[in-house]
């Protein structure tokens, strides 16, 4: 009996810590229980996202990032998926994909991309986590280690708030995220892209995480950590391509299609407070376009709300240059009013209030407006 | 034996009454100043913030009320509040605050306008949103800086029926609103 009781001991320490079963790859998606359960907390997902007014609408975009995702996927191994790529209206640096073959990708870490071939080695990072099933993978390895192998469907339903399609969004174990930077990396070669690119993509991230303090997401996750992945990427092409390496960037494509989204991300950073995002985001932005009235009162505007010492006068030139160029705008009028009431130029105030309203009678800071409007004429300055 | 439990269940009703009855009143908060009446039929859950009370439920409507530090860190903006902003500034943060946590969704802002809040100038702010589970919310929230904190009191209910039911109570609540600034005062108001 004692020996009976060692054994199964032994044997329960054994099982647990074998390796997860490995999910043969093959054509049949959804060919089971867990698997179904998967795509349909997915939908549910999509649906919650759908709904919540976090994606980014754009048609033009979302074409554009479609149909690098049809090259890429073109050579993956499970045809069967229909990828789709949704934006989502968020300035961190992110990117997740559910087994059912939805990407979505943050406006941040678009924004900081310099060309169409680090978009595809993101892209196909994620194409990779749905092809490669690594939901399931993540799902199942939660099941061994936890011995719930006799789990039923509705417990099943309890871990997929753990694992399941929320690892999609949390990130993967160390093995599932090398092996999607690994065949990533064949995939936009593959597509004919610059495989070089994912390394300038990792290394311009990393600056920005040391830059903002910003704890790695999970795109650039610890599990690798970033160093960790730049080196396996170094190898990988110095075994396989042996120095060999060519590949189109489509820089200009790029920019002139994800450039549409610059402006609003960076009143995203804005909002954070990330003044120094924002504004190496605008400033990106006005190298391409010169004569955007927006993007000079956006600058403004990072300028009066952070606050340093000569940010007055760089608010200043900048609304004032937004004025010239669309002088029926309102917003910079209403931000020049603003900073002269501050700094006592009441009759200044006054002018740029009376001409913000007479442009936007309906502004939602009109009862302010109004207000400082009012003062402006009691101190005899009207 | 029913006897026996219809008495205990007696008993912690009466028990439960008790501590609701006392938790009612809210004025002199002791390490705050401010003082505020609060109407009949608001109680303070116990479990969450000090200064938040509710009348159905917090789920379905609660007003809180807050004195924070002016330089205390905000959790979704690096923007901090400072002495010299005006309401619409002070305003503009708070919006930012909002609308940066990931919680809330479809964030809409319907009215931003300056008010004043015990004699003190400051905004009110009228929001809705949605949770992640779909349900609809609807926040009025007031704000003014004095001296080295921010004040506020907000009232935040379901969209459907609650928020206008119980709006009356929360103006009710906001217009008894004082700032004490004489905290010797308050230590005495505390010991009696």
């Amino acid at each position: 009996m004692k020996y009976l009781a060692l054994i199964m001991v032994v044997g329960c320490l054994v099982a647990g810590c074998a390796t997860p079963r490995p999910i043969p790859v093959t054509r049949t998606l959804r060919a089971n229980e867990e698997e179904q359960m998967l795509w349909r907390r997915a939908q549910e997902e999509m649906d919650a996202l759908n709904g919540s007014g976090v994606l980014y609408q754009d048609a033009e975009i979302e074409n554009y990032l479609n149909r690098i995702a049809a090259k890429l996927h073109a050579n993956s191994i499970s045809p069967d998926i229909t990828f789709q790529i949704k934006v989502v209206k968020d300035p961190s640096l992110n990117a997740f994909a559910l087994p059912n073959g939805v990407i979505y990708i943050h406006t941040g870490i678009l924004t900081r991309m310099d060309n169409e071939a680090q978009l595809a080695a993101l892209l196909a990072h994620e194409i990779v986590h749905c092809t490669h099933r690594h939901s399931l993978r993540a799902l199942r390895s939660t099941e061994d280690r936890t011995q719930a192998k006799s789990a039923t469907v509705r417990e099943l339903g309890q871990l997929l708030g753990i694992t399941g399609s929320i690892a999609s969004i949390s990130g993967y174990t160390r093995d599932l995220e090398t092996e999607a930077d690994r065949v990533g990396l064949d995939l936009a070669v593959k597509a004919n892209y610059d495989p070089r690119e994912v390394l300038n993509l990792f290394e311009l991230l990393k600056q920005e995480f040391e830059l903002e303090g910003i704890e790695e997401p999970y795109f650039f996750g610890t599990h690798p950590n970033v160093r960790q992945r730049i080196e396996n990427v170094n190898n990988w092409l110095a075994e396989k391509y042996q120095g060999n390496i060519t590949g189109i960037k489509n820089t200009a494509a790029f920019q002139s299609r994800i450039s549409r989204l610059a402006l609003d991300n960076a009143r995203l950073d804005l909002r954070r407070g990330r003044f120094f995002v924002a504004q190496r985001t605008v400033e990106k932005f006005l190298t391409a376009n010169r004569d955007d009235a927006r993007a000079y009162y956006l600058l403004g505007e990072i300028f009066r709300q952070r606050g340093r010492q000569d940010d007055v006068a760089a608010a200043i030139k900048n609304y004032e240059r937004s004025i010239s160029l669309n002088p029926s705008f309102p917003e910079p009028h209403k931000a020049m009013g603003l900073m002269h009431y501050k700094d006592g130029q009441k009759r200044l105030a006054k002018r740029y209030f009376e001409s913000c309203l007479l442009l936007s009678p309906d502004t939602i800071d009109r009862a302010y407006i109004q207000g400082y409007l009012k003062l402006c004429v009691t101190n005899g300055e009207g | 034996m029913k006897k026996k439990l219809a008495l205990l269940i007696s008993l912690f009703l009466i028990a439960g009454c008790a501590s609701v009855a006392k938790e009612r009143s809210l004025k002199n908060l002791p390490d705050n100043e401010f003082s505020v009446e609060i109407p009949e039929g608001w109680w303070k859950p116990n479990h969450i913030n000090k200064y938040l009370i509710t009348k159905d439920g917090a789920f379905l409507q609660y007003v809180l009320i807050q004195q924070r530090p002016i330089d205390l860190p905000y959790r979704h903006t690096k923007k901090k509040l400072n002495k010299g902003m005006l309401p619409q500034e002070a305003a503009g943060i708070i919006i930012d605050e909002i609308a940066s946590d990931r919680r809330i969704l479809n964030f809409d802002v319907i009215e931003n306008a300056p008010a004043s809040i015990d004699g003190h100038e400051g905004f009110k702010i009228l929001f809705i949103y949605k949770d992640k589970k779909g349900s609809a919310f609807k926040t009025l929230y007031y704000g003014f800086i004095s001296g080295d904190s921010f004040f506020n009191l907000r009232y935040n209910a379901a969209m459907r029926h609650y928020f206008e039911k119980d709006i009356a109570d929360f103006e009710q609540i906001l217009s008894s609103f004082k700032v004490v600034k004489d905290t010797a005062a308050l230590t005495i108001a505390l010991d009696r």
